[in-house]
Formats: C-alpha cells, structure tokens, sequence
C-alpha cells in the first residue's frame, strides 16, 4: 500500500506536495481554522434547524375561491414546453358552468376552460392567461413546501454558502499564507530554498484549497442528503436537487480560491492586509445583492467575483430545476384571486414561498444555453483566480523580506 | 513582438549550471539603503572558500550583508553574485546554498525530523531521499537521539543546531550562518563552533557573523570586520589579534592595596601606564594584552594579596574599532 502511494506521490512535482502537505498539516495546529471552520458549521446548521422546522409544519390551505371547498382547484402543469402551452384542468367544474362561450375562454384562445403559459425559458419569464375559474384554489401546503424549500436552498446556497463561507473561509485562512510567515520570520526557511516565489505562493494556495475544498464539498454533501430526505416530493430522495447543491458548491470553491489568493496578495502587499481584504469583501457583498436582488439583471455583477459565482448556481438551477420559472409565476399569480390597484392592474396573492423564491432565484442572462453560462462562468472565475496569482506573485517577487 | 522563428517557446529550462572562474559570493560596490537609513554603503567583497567570519556591532550591517547575498532585499546600487548570478532574480544558485537566518522562530509544532525532511523535499528530493538527508545531517549536528521530539520542546542551542541542519541538506557549498552562537549554552556553543571548524575542512565556504571577537577567532582564519555598512578591515585572524595587541588595553585588577600591588607591574616593559580608579582598583595600561596575562598569575601569587577580580574593561570589538577608526565610534 505504501509502495503504491509513494509512487503517486513521487510522479507529482515533489517541491508542490511538499508545501502544499506542510500548508495543511501547519492549518491543522492551528486553533483559528478549527474555531472558522466550526463557527461556519454551526452557523449553517442552525439554519438547516429553521428549515425542518418549516417542512414538518403545515401550511393552513385557504378557500381562495370562496366556495366553502378548499383546495379543490389546483394548479396543474406540469411539463411544460418551451415557448406556447395549454393547461389547467377545471376541477371543480365551476368554469364549465359558466353560460356562454366568451366567458369559458377569456383568454381568446379558442380552447375553453384552460390556461396559456407562454414560458420563456432563456430570459426566465413566464406569461400566464387564464380562463375564468381555472386553477383557481392551489393547494398552499404543497406549493410552499416545495417553493420554501427551494427558497431555502438557493437561499443559504448563494448567500451563506457562495458569498459567507466564500469570503470568510478566505479571510481567515488565506491572508495570512505568506503574511503570517513574512511577520514571524519563518518564510526565511522557505524562500532560502531553490524555488521560486511565484510557486510558493501557488503551492501555499494548493494547501489552501486541500483545507478548504474538502469541507466545501463535505458540508454541501451533508446539506444534500439531509435536505433530500426532509424536502416535499413522491420519492424518498429529491434527485434533482443533487445538481443545484453541486454547482453551488463548484461556485463556492471557485469564489473562496478567487478571493485566497486576492486576500493572500493583499497580505503580501501590506502587513494589514486584512484591512484591503474587509474593503474588498463589503464590495462584493454589494455585489452579491445585486446579483441575487436584480435576478439576474444587472450587469454590473459582471465586474466582480460573487457575480460569476452566482450565474453558476443560476445555470446549475435551470438545468436540475427547469419548471422554477414556472413555479415562480404560478405562485405570483396564486390562482387568480387578488384585487386591482389604481391602474387597474391586478394585483395577485401570492402562495406562502412564492415571494422568497422569487427573491432567491435568478437567471444567468447571459443569453446562452445554461450548459454554456456554466462553462463561460467557471472560465471567467478560473481566469480571475489565475489573474489574482500572477499579481500577487509578481507583488511577491518585488517584496524585500526582511 | 516579433514571433519566435525557433519555436522553442519558454518553456524550455535549461538546468541552471554556476559560472566558474568567479568567487562564490562577489559583491562590486553594494549599497542598500532603508529610506534615509544607509544600512551598507559601497561593500566590494569577493569570498571563496574557507571559513570567514563577519564581524561588527549590532547595526553594521552583517544582516543586510546574509540578507543581500540570499536575494532577500534588492541592492540599492552595485551587483551581486552568488556562483556567478544574481540572487535577486534567480532563486536557482540557492541549491547550491545553505542559509540559517538570524530569527528564532521555528515550526515548533513540527519535530525536527519532519522540519527537516520538508525543506529537503524543496529541493527536489523524494521523500526516501528527504528522510535519509534529514537522518544524516541531524546527526552531524549531535541531534540524532531527539530527532523525533517537537521543535517547541527544545532548548535555544538544540533550536539553533536543527537551523543549522536545515541549511546543510542537499550537501551545499556554501553555508551562511546569521548570529549562529547567540543565546546559546556553553555546550551548544562548542557543538555548533566544531560543526562550523569540520564544514571548514571539508572545503566548504562558510561565513559566519558575529558581534563577538573572541567567537569568531576560535573558529576563522578570514575576518571581514563591518563598521556603519562598512568594510572596515578584511585579513587573516592573526593579524588582526596583532593589531589588537599593539593598540593599548586596561586590565582591572581588584584587591586590598592597589599601590603596594602596583610596585610588581612597574618593572614590566610590557605596561605603559598605571592608574588607581578607586582606592581598591588598579588599572594597567598595556600594548601586549598576551604578555600580561602570563605574567599576571605570578605576580598575583607573590605579592600574597587578596585579588577579587581581574576584568579587560574593554571589549575586544569594541577596542578594535576605536583603533581602526581613529576613535570615533
């Protein structure tokens, strides 16, 4: 076994394995990457608490047709195509009844008692045009569950996981790579050594992200299978999910080694470095509302990190969750029931979770297929990342250490 | 830019191979200022072989000197060379190097094994050849019994030695010590002096800094002597105890009668002057600091007075640099 090892090992560059495996076993005596990687554990878990909570309570169903039944309309479409739909079933055959033809198509379709769905799958918008008294009282127990609980995906997912554990994880482990060596003296050993600085700084980054990947990885793992064995749906698992907490967990690896090794360049420059990495990181918070706020809209996000990091998990979403959209809209129109406002524009009551998913939800608008807005933004963060390293090892070749 | 008609492309790295018929270390009118401070001002040096000691006081500049040759801090003007390239650009001729800097921090979480074996793999070395390297030198600095101990657990002289250690993986040709013995025991001291006198006679290039004469002449025959970012003196070790004895030194002498005491010292030829500081002091004035020292037991012994303490108030660099400078310190 050990032979077999030692053959791997010996094929890789020696000079890398060697920092990269003293990287990690020095972040393993440390107290502080316990204590950051703890914190965000239990940070994310406590949430994770609110969410079960959520799925194991039922959400009161209303009578929003005001006939004395509740529930006994529901919304129904599913599989929806691309581009021109008829559904909707008029369960409760209260559209039938009406007296004349005019009134059981109000849409104008021809088609009586149905809904048109236009769904626009590129820009991530859905038109919707009902009859009269179709699909008219949802069931709200089975669309909030499913809506919160993509709400809540997506929710810590970008937010907590892409953009907090993104930053956090950087800011604590990655600014003191070489800093903390220069201050301490240490960095002497390494650099009276023949290699180079520039590969320093990279093998320093390689043990960073042996740290920091693999709990990425292992909490989004984690976070799957409890969420998949919790979450509404027939099946005991939600499959579907697997690929949305994949591409949130790519895009935080990508986002937390793009903001080391900026972080790392910055500890390099000045001694509080920490300082330059907290200015950059209020940037990309602002970033990460815009991003998540406009839907997708704004581009502006385009000149930062969390940006790039967020279309992957919008393009992860639209591949693993291609009715979202639908979701969304069908939850904003909420069966039709609601009141007009001044303009005379109706203004719908949205189904519990509809709001939050809406919120959380984006498209990746960068008006390609989603397989290609994937591959485009994990280019565009591979690029940022291998930009931030020739800056700060070229920072790092000019450096005098004394 | 013009296309590369050869195609090799940059890829291409030719292993790097040292100039030869060039001095290991050259340095051709170095001056290196921090902001207004002039920490070296004009050093043209070229070492080669043999063990060199740099001698001067805190803030001459011996650091700066390490930290110019390792390609740590950039030259404020001149060059330098180490086998021929400058260490500034090129990190390659540090295969060739073996540095122990000055700061004490260490890896005190790590044993001295794997410190070792580590730095070793920086070099290139698998990791068989990195545990054997780490077995051999640590033990030809005499750690070999506690290899397998914690860095924090070790006392200053042990810390100091597996510095040492550190450096002599990969069998360099030239080994830098910054401040090697300092803080050291008495022990340590004679361990790391005998590594330094055997490095010495392999052939390799050693250069040692210190701010203490006596050190430095146990182990050298070369002194550089730094003054102010200066070189002030560079010579054999003899002559510069030569030098040392021909300039006039004081020698304390406390005991019940200093007058009476003084009779003996009279007659000598060696002494210049005789002075009484305070009614139980004596102080002699001499240009052969050696001579009296033979001397000064038997006169001691026949005078029958109680002597508490014999004392050279001056210090040996110190004493030194008042010669070479002209007094001006």
């Amino acid at each position: 076994m050990s032979t077999k090892m030692d053959t791997i090992w010996s094929k890789l560059d020696r000079k890398s394995t060697a920092i990269a495996e003293f990287t990690m076993r020095q972040y393993r005596t440390r107290i502080s990457t316990w204590v950051v990687l703890g914190a965000a554990t239990v940070a994310i878990f406590l949430m994770l608490l609110f969410y079960i909570e959520a799925m194991n309570t039922e959400i009161e169903a209303i009578d929003n047709d005001g006939d004395g039944l509740i529930n006994e309309d529901d919304i129904d479409w599913d599989n929806l195509q691309d581009g021109v739909n008829y559904v909707g079933e008029d369960d409760d055959g209260d559209c039938e009844n009406l007296d004349t033809t005019s009134q059981r198509d109000g849409n104008n379709n021809k088609n009586e008692c149905d809904v048109l769905i236009i769904v626009d799958t590129l820009n991530g918008t859905t038109y919707i045009y009902p009859d009269a008294n179709v699909d008219e009282d949802p069931d709200e127990d089975k669309y909030g569950k499913e809506a919160g609980h993509r709400a809540f995906i997506l929710g810590i997912g970008k937010f907590g996981i892409v953009y907090l554990l993104g930053i956090f994880l950087p800011l604590f482990l990655a600014t003191g790579l070489i800093r903390e060596e220069m201050s301490d003296g240490t960095i002497h050993y390494m650099l009276a050594k023949p290699i180079a600085r520039g590969e320093v700084l990279l093998y320093r980054m390689l043990g960073y992200i042996g740290l920091t990947w693999p709990y990425i990885l292992g909490l989004c793992g984690l976070m799957c299978l409890i969420t998949g064995f919790t979450g509404p749906g027939d099946g005991i698992f939600r499959w579907s999910d697997i690929g949305v907490w994949m591409t949130i967990a790519w895009a935080a690896m990508l986002v937390s080694l793009v903001y080391g090794t900026i972080f790392c360049a910055f500890g390099i420059i000045w001694k509080n470095g920490v300082i330059l990495a907290i200015l950059f990181a209020a940037w990309e918070l602002g970033m990460a509302f815009v991003a998540i706020l406009s839907g997708g809209d704004s581009p502006i996000r385009y000149f930062s990190v969390i940006g790039w990091g967020m279309i992957i998990v919008d393009s992860g979403v639209a591949i693993c969750w291609p009715d979202n959209w639908q979701l969304i809209q069908s939850g904003l129109w909420g069966g039709g029931q609601g009141t007009e406002n001044f303009l005379g524009e109706p203004e719908y009551v949205p189904l519990p979770g509809a709001e939050p998913l809406d919120v959380f939800s984006g498209s990746p608008n960068l008006g390609t297929s989603s397989w290609l807005s994937l591959i485009i933004s994990t280019l565009v963060l591979v690029f940022q990342g291998i930009m931030s390293w020739f800056v700060g090892q070229s920072i790092f070749k000019g450096k005098e250490v004394d | 830019m013009m296309p590369d008609m050869t195609q090799h492309g940059k890829a291409e790295v030719e292993e790097w191979k040292p100039v030869s018929n060039t001095p290991v270390i050259l340095f051709d009118r170095v001056s290196k200022t921090y902001g207004r401070i002039n920490a070296l001002g004009g050093v043209s040096l070229g070492i080669s072989g043999g063990v060199t000691g740099i001698l001067g006081m805190n803030g001459a500049g011996k650091s700066t000197l390490f930290k110019l040759m390792m390609g740590k801090v950039k030259p404020s003007s001149g060059a330098i060379r180490l086998f021929g390239t400058d260490p500034w650009k090129n990190s390659a001729p540090y295969s060739r190097v073996g540095f122990v800097p000055e700061h004490e921090k260490l890896y005190d979480w790590m044993t001295a094994f794997d410190f070792i074996t580590t730095f070793a793999r920086l070099h290139g070395m698998t990791r068989e050849e990195a545990s054997k390297e780490a077995t051999r030198v640590l033990s030809f600095v005499s750690l070999d019994d506690v290899m397998h101990k914690k860095i924090g657990q070790f006392s200053k002289g042990m810390r100091q030695r597996v510095k040492i250690a550190h450096a002599l993986v990969n069998d360099p040709e030239l080994i830098i010590l910054d401040e090697p013995l300092q803080g050291c025991d008495p022990l340590a001291r004679t361990t790391i002096m005998n590594v330094i006198k055997q490095l010495g006679a392999m052939g390799r290039t050693v250069l040692v800094s210190s701010h203490i004469l006596h050190e430095i002449e146990r182990i050298t025959e070369q002194i550089v002597i730094l003054h102010r970012g200066r070189v002030l003196a560079l010579g054999n070790s003899h002559a510069i105890r030569e030098m040392l004895d021909q300039h006039p030194h004081k020698i304390v002498i406390d005991c019940e009668n200093p007058r009476e005491l003084s009779k003996d010292f009279v007659d000598l030829d060696e002494v210049t002057g005789i002075s009484f500081s305070n009614p139980n002091k004596l102080l002699i004035e001499t240009k052969h600091l050696g001579e009296i020292h033979k001397k000064l037991p038997e006169i001691i012994v026949q005078s029958n007075q109680l002597v508490t303490g014999i004392d050279n108030p001056d210090d040996d660099l110190q004493s030194i640099l008042m010669y070479l400078t002209g007094g001006s310190l």
